[in-house]
């Protein structure tokens, strides 16, 4: 077999091996949008879940997630941030600096089953928040530190050199320099990464689902229990007794995360255009 | 699935009374409708449901964590001295079930046991076609399971290679799908999808169960740590009354506990 | 220990000057709050070094009893896990465990890396545009869709295969390779990316067609990277809980064939969390230790492996 026909076969079991991975993505969309599509309606997303087949809408599973989320990211960014600018910015090759590295790798390599064990170890058992959003987002921020910690450093390594030397030669000092010129100029970027991160959170299920606990309830204050949107998909598909609600909830749950993806792109090209 | 913990009893929340019920996802279709009707009509309390399981509700109940702890299943030896007070609401059958298309029609309690404990591995060995069996069990959660266990299973084991789902519909759904399956499920849930078969002869229906010729009935239980007080006894008088037994109970499939009374049973 | 007036590495150079003179450039208060700020930054930083603890000590305080009952040769050893009979040997879970590993990387690993190449050498740009936002989005997928599509389509179609009711190592491995293509193709394809393009040029320069390129230039050259990569994938894998849960069939038995149902560390955790007590609830913690322990340990080899390659350029 020449090496001519080797590669035609080659090139051509690559580009299936491309395709079928657009393919997968695909089946999985198509599927999900054509069974869940007509259940979406204003109900479906405003309402509560009643009766005997969890008829009715998934409001409150939808607050929940939105919460939830955003309660983390709330706990986490000033951390996670802040860690970024020190090894960034401070930190001096080392034995501390590869502890820290890995512990972050680590910590973002933990099952989130794991995790989720340990946030009802903690929160629930020793701290007695009992099933409640604020046990859930602290959950879910050691979770999502290592994720924006990497983002932001990554942001912040990407702004150049010279901008930070034209600072100092002002005689700025550090903090200064950090705060006013490098942190803006990686400001889009971090974003960026913030919003993957939240939609990261917004897929977690075993996490969310030993800590903020399974009941169907509209959560006002951090301290009262809910149901996340992937938990409720969980239990409606293990229970399967009411599928369309399922496939509903599927939809509404892809369409949150496309969101925050098409964002975070949409952001990340616009940041490209304008610095050239 | 988890067991829900709540900052205590009856809480008051901004104004607001909470009574907890968890356990059994085979009474979610009374706790979930009768709960919600019972929010509607007292203001300012709102009835709070899941299903984890009947140990997971009798658990929680006994560490405080919910009000009522909703259970289809008794109690077991080392857990009668929790010191839960039993209210039963309503009777059930299990229903052992099969695919529509399986001509497998009747069972005797023996053959019931050898099939699930992996005995008997095919359809030919109690008169049906030369088809593998499958086996669907439910999760040690369930008190679905537990029932089964002990009034048909007796002292046998159930089958270790058994597939096992958390849920009842999920059962129904795989037997209804797969020609060979095999599973129990409460009679309430039974639909059309697939067909309750006859054990020892007799056809699981209401009349069978109230009769007691039906073998496989259970009660289903309310539990609460001690009498029932407070808007907890309210709920549960409101279950156990004929707006709720004779609607909701009845609609879900199961069997009012008041059917029997007129049998001395 | 830096001079009062300078920072280590402000990026305003090895100024001799300014050393020998001795001249504070900075007053003392704001000396005072960069040395306060850094460390703060500091603190934030150790965090994550504080959450790792945390977590291995809170599991292992929930979970360490089990060395003493059912005891550690009979929890790691042994080969029931029943909590009616009141045993908890690992091992069935383990082998459920590892069966799905393997499966899924078997299946996902050259889909993967296959996908890496196209995307790195293949794909014209226009290409790229679609197939590399398509890999991006599938890591977006939640898990639960993944096993609610795993259960809804895939378990029939598996059943019909293997004559049985579709929940097993089969489907799960399909499902598992799904999920963890993103992870192995983005990692992989950043490794062959770092591969100078000199390389790629000079073997097109003596005649080589594209696939003797890849073949005997590129992964060779990439190889530590792709590793890396399939350590993660495996890691990501062994970590699954919810789409296992939906698809495997969670019977704790040793494997006995594609179709037949089967259980892992992580599913057996969430099917007998909810009414797990006493020594049953300890076990599980103990499932937890070893998830732990594994994902700690697949990230050291990883930095192990990467820290060879680097001495090695």
């Amino acid at each position: 077999m020449g090496k001519r026909l080797t590669n035609r076969i080659a090139v051509g079991v690559l580009w299936l091996c491309g395709l079928t991975t657009v393919l997968v993505l695909g089946a999985v969309i198509v599927y999900v949008f054509v069974q869940g599509i007509g259940q979406i309606t204003p109900e479906f997303i405003l309402t509560a879940p009643h009766g005997v087949n969890a008829e009715g809408g998934i409001g409150p599973t939808i607050v929940a997630t939105i919460y939830v989320t955003g309660l983390a990211m709330l706990i986490v960014t000033p951390v996670a941030v802040l860690a970024a600018v020190y090894l960034a910015e401070y930190a001096v090759q080392g034995r501390l600096v590869n502890t820290i590295r890995f512990a972050a790798d680590t910590l973002a390599s933990v099952p989130s089953i794991v995790m989720g064990l340990f946030g009802f170890a903690l929160f629930i058992e020793a701290m007695g928040l009992g099933f409640s959003v604020l046990s859930g987002a602290l959950a879910l921020s050691f979770l999502m530190l290592p994720i924006v910690m990497r983002a932001t450093e990554e942001a912040i390594r990407a702004v150049p050199r010279f901008i930070r030397w034209g600072s100092y030669g002002l005689g700025a000092s550090k903090w200064q320099t950090v705060s006013r010129i490098v942190l803006p100029a990686a400001l889009p970027r971090i974003l960026t990464g913030l919003i993957l991160a939240m939609g990261r959170a917004v897929g977690e299920t075993a996490v969310v689902i030993f800590t903020m606990g399974q009941a169907i309830y509209m959560p006002l204050v951090p301290l009262d229990p809910g149901r996340s949107m992937t938990v409720h998909l969980y239990t409606l598909a293990m229970e399967g007794i009411n599928m369309d609600a399922a496939y509903g909830t599927a939809l509404l749950l892809m369409v949150m995360i496309l969101i925050f993806n098409l964002s975070a792109r949409w952001l990340a090209a616009r940041n490209r255009r304008l610095k050239g | 699935m988890v067991t829900l913990t709540a900052s205590g009893c009856t809480s008051e929340g901004a104004g607001r009374t909470e009574v907890i019920v968890t356990g059994s996802t085979t009474l979610l279709p009374i706790t979930e409708v009768s709960g919600e009707m019972f929010s509607e009509e007292h203001e300012g309390t709102t009835v709070l449901v899941s299903g984890m399981g009947s140990s997971a509700g009798i658990e929680s109940v006994s560490t405080g964590s919910s009000d009522i702890g909703t259970s289809s299943r008794e109690l077991k030896e080392n857990e009668f001295e929790l010191g839960l007070v039993d209210t039963p609401v309503a009777y059930d059958a299990i229903a052992v079930i099969v695919h529509p298309d399986n001509p497998v029609r009747d069972l005797t309690t023996m053959e019931v046991r050898a099939i699930f404990a992996g005995v008997i591995t095919n359809w030919s060995q109690v008169g049906g076609p030369d088809l593998e069996i499958g086996i669907v069990n439910r999760d040690e959660a369930s008190g679905t399971r537990e029932a089964f266990l002990k009034i048909v299973m007796d002292d046998a084991q159930f089958d270790r290679g058994a597939v096992v789902l958390p849920g009842t519909g999920q059962v129904r759904s795989v037997i209804a799908d797969v020609k060979g399956a095999v599973g129990y499920i409460s009679l309430g849930f039974v639909t059309d999808d697939v067909r309750a078969v006859a054990i020892d002869g007799v056809v699981p229906t209401e009349e069978t169960v109230v009769s007691g010729d039906y073998p496989v009935q259970r009660v289903l239980h309310f539990f609460t740590d001690g009498e029932p007080e407070g808007v907890a006894r309210e709920y549960i008088d409101y279950v156990l009354s004929p707006a709720v037994q004779d609607t909701i109970v009845r609609e879900a499939g199961f069997i009012p506990i008041t059917a029997k009374e007129g049998l001395g049973g | 220990m830096a001079e009062p007036g300078q920072t280590p590495d402000a990026g305003r150079g090895t100024d001799p000057s300014a050393a020998a003179s001795g001249l504070k450039m900075m007053s003392r208060a704001t000396y005072l709050r960069e040395a306060l700020l850094k460390n703060l930054f500091l603190v934030c930083a150790v965090v994550a070094v504080a959450a790792v603890a945390l977590i291995f000590v809170f599991t292992m305080a929930r979970g360490w009893e089990v060395v003493k009952d059912p005891g550690l040769v009979a929890f790691l050893g042994g080969s029931e896990w029943s909590a009616t009979l009141g045993r908890f040997g690992i091992m069935p879970l383990v082998v459920g465990t590892l069966a799905i590993t393997i499966g899924s990387l078997v299946l996902g690993a050259p889909l993967a890396i296959g996908t890496a190449v196209f995307l790195s050498e293949i794909a014209s740009p226009r290409m790229r545009a679609v197939v590399r936002p398509a890999v991006e989005m599938l890591a977006g997928v939640p898990s639960v869709v993944y096993g609610f599509f795993g259960l809804v389509i895939l378990r029939p179609i598996v059943a019909e295969m293997t004559g049985g009711m579709g929940f097993g190592t089969l489907t799960a491995s399909i499902i598992l390779a799904v999920m963890i293509v993103p992870t192995i193709a983005t990692l992989t394809e950043d490794a062959l990316g770092s591969v100078p393009p000199g390389i790629r040029e000079a073997s097109y320069a003596m005649g080589a067609t594209t696939w003797q390129t890849i073949y005997k230039v590129l992964l060779p050259a990439a190889k530590i990277g792709i590793i890396d990569a399939t350590i993660l994938g495996m890691g990501r894998a062994i970590g699954e809980t919810m789409a296992v849960v939906m698809v495997a069939g969670n019977a704790p038995q040793f494997f006995k064939g594609l179709g037949a149902p089967i259980a892992t560390l992580t599913s057996q955790i969430v099917i007998d969390m909810s009414y797990a007590t006493g020594t049953h609830k300890t076990a599980l913690f103990g499932l937890a230790i070893i998830l732990f322990l594994i994902s700690m340990g697949l990230v050291a080899l990883v930095r192990a492996l990467s820290r060879l390659n680097a001495k090695k350029a």
